[in-house]
């Protein structure tokens, strides 16, 4: 098949599958609350219900409230295009590496702090000061931990390190790379507004940060940011999966080995979505000012990981 | 040993006018109104009685003058001292309590609003229950007040007051919320994510209840005080019919006043599951709150079938209870409310062992022991905070004398020790259920109905969920009620917020806010 069409299909399949994950995570909340929970449906009829409703927008809004969903959206996909997802190459990948893929997401978060304060409202510019806050401990943290694993790999490009831990043997990728894995996946449930950080479900506007900066969004809008924010979170996933579960990604076009792949990869990230629902099934949401503390562990893993493999060499 | 009402009488002399005739358990003395401070200080410090609440009513018609009841407790003694001062109409102001006594400060103002009385020397006379856009000179509580007036509005703006500095701004919060709750403002100064102070505005939801009660026969009156406060409907109706049993010298017979306890912590019950499962949800932790809630609904279902709704009402008429509980029946609910109790203590049991929901609860919204005891805090709340207090142990009501049970008091009085307490609570409400269905006597179910005494007032007390519930019923000459007084623990707790969110995080408040939790109609009335 062409690469760039396979590339591209890949794309397509992680917008399609991101609703689901949000969906299996809130399946198994509800299965804890001995609730039914939400039919799988659900999420993409909702995400289609927003699309059909009208916006009700301020009068006080400027362009930067309309351009946000847009300019968050393509900045999220864009980073999504350069993860390899099924096979071990990606759109975008010849394009960029991992410090884009950091500077992409701080441009859609960028836009949306923006955007939360240009309405004016009480409770946008509360989430914007969180929001900031936090990310300014959680994206040094996600740089590091990418570093570690590119010092491990010799290369920045997220192409080029998957392709080095698909080709590893499985005992050397362990010990220091795993610390680093703390601290992505610590980045992930920031990143993904999830408990103990942020809490998706909660109605109270004083506790929020990601929800109370889109507090103001309706319909479309709403639509875009919300999917882009569910692709933003399977993206996180991906990226566990490439860097510390790297068996069976596809390394060629064929057809056996993508399918192969696509029952790997949707074992694998299913597994990390368990392991982030299980987690905020079993704790309370951190105190505002304790969630520091919480990312600062992942920013000390990420140094570690990095300071042990300079110290001790690459090869443990 | 004297009596207090001996000791007043020498210390004041002249300014103790008469002593009138009170009916059970309460004294009643006429005072001059220019003593009234300084007799409310030697109450409270030299005999160590308790300001409840201060009641007003427009007396002209009967004797010329408005009339203002200071209630206290005197619980040494079980007894309660009403002092009654009288107001002249070309005169309408009093001294206010409130710089000496800062409980009294709601209590004054709502006096100032609905009867137009003026209370001299308050530090905050801004109005508080009926908002600015209330036309001046126009007061609901007077008798020449019509209730179906319709009223134009004015304009008119509230002034906050305000914390000024750099980098300080004012987070305003409703009134309209995202939960389904009903409406109420709180105005935050913060500095950062830190309070430095919160306001709360209230009474959005003012609808005249006292009003609407006068003139109405008891029935009438108990159907309104059971739509006070939703969770709280049988404490308000059993306060009441208290009050009017009071009043019409009615009999509740023994079997009914067991009952009485039965529903009445079948109430504590439901209300203290939803309290705790309500702080599970508010740190995010969901598990505890369904399974509390879960809870909940099987003790609802449990209301329904013993007494024919969820909520308990109409549960309680005048003279006695409605629903009886038979032999088979009274097993049954034993063995429900012995499953109900393991349901419970297993899902409790996992709740403390949660690191993430402690460190969230400990040491979130301390609320004084001083300050608590200072604005005249209730219920668990000032349980919480060290001060024991309780009226089924101070001034027992109903079956209450002849049961033994424990009152929980914690000291921290941060959120912890008020879920703490809560849940000692509804293990003592499953103790006091059984006990009471145990030692219930045969017996008929209501009192003979008499006619109420005229010209006479009387209390009706009951220790709600939230508090302490009052309930205080004065007769015209003709054996009408002429005014009827909430005293509902919400409007005694909604001041305690404002200091127990200091030196907190706003996104704290929610969770202190639930621990409290009050509610807005029974303090709005």
């Amino acid at each position: 098949m062409n690469p760039v069409l396979l590339s591209f299909l890949q794309l397509l399949f992680l917008m399609i599958l991101a609703p689901a994950i949000s969906w299996f995570i809130k399946k198994m909340k509800a299965a804890s609350q001995n609730r039914i929970g939400p039919k799988l449906a659900q999420v993409y009829a909702d995400l289609w219900k927003l699309c059909r409703k009208d916006m009700v927008i301020s009068e006080t809004a400027s362009w930067i409230f309309h351009a946000m969903p847009f300019v968050l959206f393509a900045a999220t996909l864009a980073a999504a295009s350069m993860v390899p997802i099924l096979w071990n190459h990606s759109l975008f990948g010849f394009m960029g590496d991992a410090i884009l893929f950091v500077y992409l997401l701080a441009l859609g978060r960028f836009f949306i702090a923006l955007a939360a304060l240009d309405t004016g409202t009480t409770f946008g510019g509360m989430g914007s000061s969180r929001e900031m806050t936090l990310s300014s401990i959680a994206e040094p943290a996600l740089l590091l931990s990418f570093f570690a694993l590119g010092f491990h790999a010799r290369t920045l490009s997220l192409e080029g390190m998957t392709a080095h831990f698909a080709n590893a043997s499985s005992l050397q990728i362990l010990f220091f790379t795993s610390l680093a894995f703390g601290s992505l996946l610590i980045v992930t449930i920031a990143e993904s507004g999830r408990i103990p950080v942020d809490n998706p479900a909660t109605h109270l506007e004083l506790t929020m940060i990601h929800e109370a900066m889109i507090l103001e969004y309706s319909g479309r809008y709403l639509a875009l940011i919300e999917w882009g924010h569910q692709i933003k979170q399977l993206v996180f996933l991906t990226l566990l999966a490439d860097f510390f579960f790297p068996w069976g990604i596809a390394t060629t076009g064929g057809a056996a080995a993508l399918g192969l792949s696509l029952v790997f990869y949707l074992a694998k990230v299913f597994g990390l979505a368990f392991v982030i629902g299980w987690i905020e099934i079993h704790s309370a949401k951190l105190r505002l000012f304790r969630a520091p503390d919480l990312l600062t562990v992942a920013f000390v893993l990420a140094i570690l990981s990095l300071l042990g493999q300079l110290i001790i060499g690459r090869g443990v | 040993m004297k009596t207090a009402l001996e000791i007043l009488r020498e210390r004041f002399g002249d300014a103790i006018r008469k002593d009138l005739k009170g009916l059970a358990k309460q004294s009643h003395i006429l005072v001059t109104k220019n003593e009234i401070v300084e007799i409310t200080i030697f109450l409270v410090q030299n005999l160590r009685m308790r300001f409840l609440f201060l009641s007003g009513s427009d007396t002209r018609k009967e004797n010329g003058a408005f009339t203002l009841h200071y209630i206290f407790s005197y619980a040494q003694q079980d007894e309660f001292l009403v002092v009654e001062t009288r107001i002249e109409e070309k005169d309408p102001s009093f001294l206010s309590l409130s710089p000496f006594l800062p409980q009294a400060n709601w209590q004054e103002r709502e006096i100032q609003d609905l009867l137009g009385l003026i209370p001299k020397g308050h530090p905050d006379p801004r109005r508080l229950v009926l908002h600015e856009d209330w036309p001046e000179g126009l007061f609901p509580l007077r008798k020449d007040f019509k209730f179906q007036a319709k009223i134009p509005r004015q304009k008119g703006e509230y002034a906050f007051e305000r914390v000024e500095g750099e980098g300080i701004f004012e987070i305003p919060v409703g009134p309209v919320h995202a939960g389904i709750i009903e409406p109420g403002h709180f105005r935050f100064s913060a500095a950062g994510e830190s309070i430095l102070k919160l306001e709360i505005r209230h009474f959005y939801t003012h609808k005249g209840t006292e009003k609407s009660g006068e003139g109405r026969s008891p029935a009438h009156l108990l159907c309104l005080a059971e739509r006070i406060s939703g969770d709280n409907s049988l404490a308000h109706v059993v306060a009441c019919a208290q009050a009017l049993e009071t009043l019409a010298q009615i009999d509740v017979p023994p079997r009914a006043q067991f009952l009485r306890v039965v529903f009445l912590e079948l109430e504590r019950l439901h209300n203290h599951m939803s309290d705790i499962a309500g702080i599970s949800l508010d740190v995010g932790f969901s598990f505890g709150a369904s399974q509390l809630m879960r809870v909940k609904e099987t003790l609802l279902r449990l209301n329904e079938q013993v007494a024919g709704t969820r909520l308990l009402r109409s549960a309680v008429p005048l003279g006695g209870v409605r629903a009886d509980i038979s032999e088979a029946r009274k097993q049954w609910l034993m063995e429900q409310i012995k499953k109900i109790k393991e349901d419970f203590e297993k899902t409790i049991q996992i709740l403390w062992q949660v690191d993430s929901l402690m460190d969230r609860i400990e040491t979130t919204g301390i609320l004084k022991k001083e300050i608590a005891e200072t604005l005249g805090a209730v219920g668990p709340a000032a349980r919480a905070s060290g001060i024991d207090r309780d009226l089924r142990r101070d001034h027992p009501y109903g079956a209450y004398k002849d049961l033994f049970f424990m009152i929980p008091v914690f000291s921290d009085g941060d959120v912890e020790s008020r879920m703490k307490v809560k849940v000692q609570e509804i293990y003592q409400s499953f103790k006091l259920i059984y006990d009471a269905l145990r030692a219930m006597p045969q017996g008929s179910l209501r009192g003979e109905i008499k006619p109420l005494i005229p010209s006479q007032s009387a209390l009706g007390y009951v220790e709600s969920p939230r508090g302490e519930c009052f309930h205080w019923i004065s007769t015209d000459g003709h054996g009408k009620i002429s005014r009827w007084k909430v005293q509902s623990p919400s409007f005694a707790n909604w001041p305690l917020i404002e200091y127990a969110v200091l030196e907190n995080i706003v996104p704290d408040f929610p969770l202190i806010n639930k621990s409290l939790n009050l509610s807005y109609s029974g303090n709005d009335r």
